[in-house]
């Protein structure tokens, strides 16, 4: 894939990958920015493997959840319910929604079942593209929506 | 697995919408020629390393055939060098003058093929990490 070519497909998908991880980051725009930003540098230097089949959107998805991941992982620290409310009442969070409540309760949720429960209801993937995404089974994605909708029931009161 | 309506909903009401979309390509545009710049720069590095090795290559057939022409050339009976002050130790290097070139080409072929293959190495090395 060519430079241009890259481009152009970032340009079509850019607003849903930045959707994706703004919710996984729990509405901190910047740090899901940087992540995106992260993400597609890895693709660029990938892209001369990658195959077109029509699935770049799942192929830069797959990237960026893996680089979530690590984010996560480098982080290695759990942040109380608290904590979320000080973040996204602070600069950090985009003021532009009014759904907070949502990014809150997403913050409780592990990374994995926030992942499943994003692509799931936010991206419109199925359990099978998610499992394809998230590198895990058709079972392990359905238990993480599972638990994830349950969580974020009780925490919304839904 | 059916969608629960009210998270799809809350969802849905809460998809974002970027207006500064155009930053963000700009960013990442900035990112990428500079991973072209140092693409280009490590390209450049490997040919200049090949380059270096096809010379040293070179030299060294060369040189090294010189000097075996010339010690072939050479006499058996007669020393391949002389020093024109004769002390013992000197004495003692122009009777193995042989033996002491055949060890110095030896040595100059040793050190060679190992940077050869340190070379090799590093160019080896330096494409994993363009492909990475």
């Amino acid at each position: 894939m060519t430079r241009e070519v890259f481009i152009v497909q970032v340009e079509r998908e850019q607003e849903a990958l930045r959707g994706f991880l703004l919710a996984l980051c729990c509405g901190r725009k910047d740090d899901a920015d940087d992540l995106a930003q992260d993400a597609l540098v890895k693709a660029y230097l990938s892209s001369a493997g990658y195959q077109d089949k029509g699935k770049f959107r799942s192929w830069l998805f797959k990237i960026a959840y893996n680089t979530f991941l690590n984010h996560k992982a480098s982080l290695r620290c759990v942040e109380s319910i608290d904590e979320a409310k000080t973040l996204i009442s602070s600069t950090n969070a985009d003021s532009e929604f009014e759904h907070q409540d949502l990014y809150l309760a997403l913050r409780t949720l592990p990374p994995k079942e926030r992942s499943a429960i994003t692509l799931f209801y936010l991206n419109g993937y199925n359990i099978k593209e998610i499992a394809a995404i998230t590198d895990t089974s058709e079972d392990a994605v359905k238990k993480q929506l599972s638990r994830g909708r349950d969580k974020l029931r009780e925490k919304l009161k839904l | 697995m059916t969608k629960d309506k009210a998270l799809e909903e809350l969802f849905l009401a809460q998809k974002p919408h970027f207006s500064d979309n155009a930053d963000f390509m700009a960013s990442l545009t900035k990112r990428l020629d500079a991973i072209e710049y140092l693409k280009q720069h490590q390209e450049a590095t490997i040919r200049h390393y090949k380059m270096m090795m096809v010379i040293a290559f070179m030299v060294g057939i060369v040189s090294g055939a010189i000097a075996i022409a010339y010690v072939l050339s050479v006499p058996a009976d007669v020393p391949l060098f002389t020093f024109k002050v004769q002390t013992g130790i000197l004495l003692w290097l122009t009777e193995n003058s042989r033996l002491i070139a055949a060890t110095g080409l030896s040595l100059l072929m040793t050190i060679g093929i190992i940077s050869i293959i340190s070379n090799i190495q590093d160019i080896l090395r330096m494409r994993v990490c363009l492909k990475a």
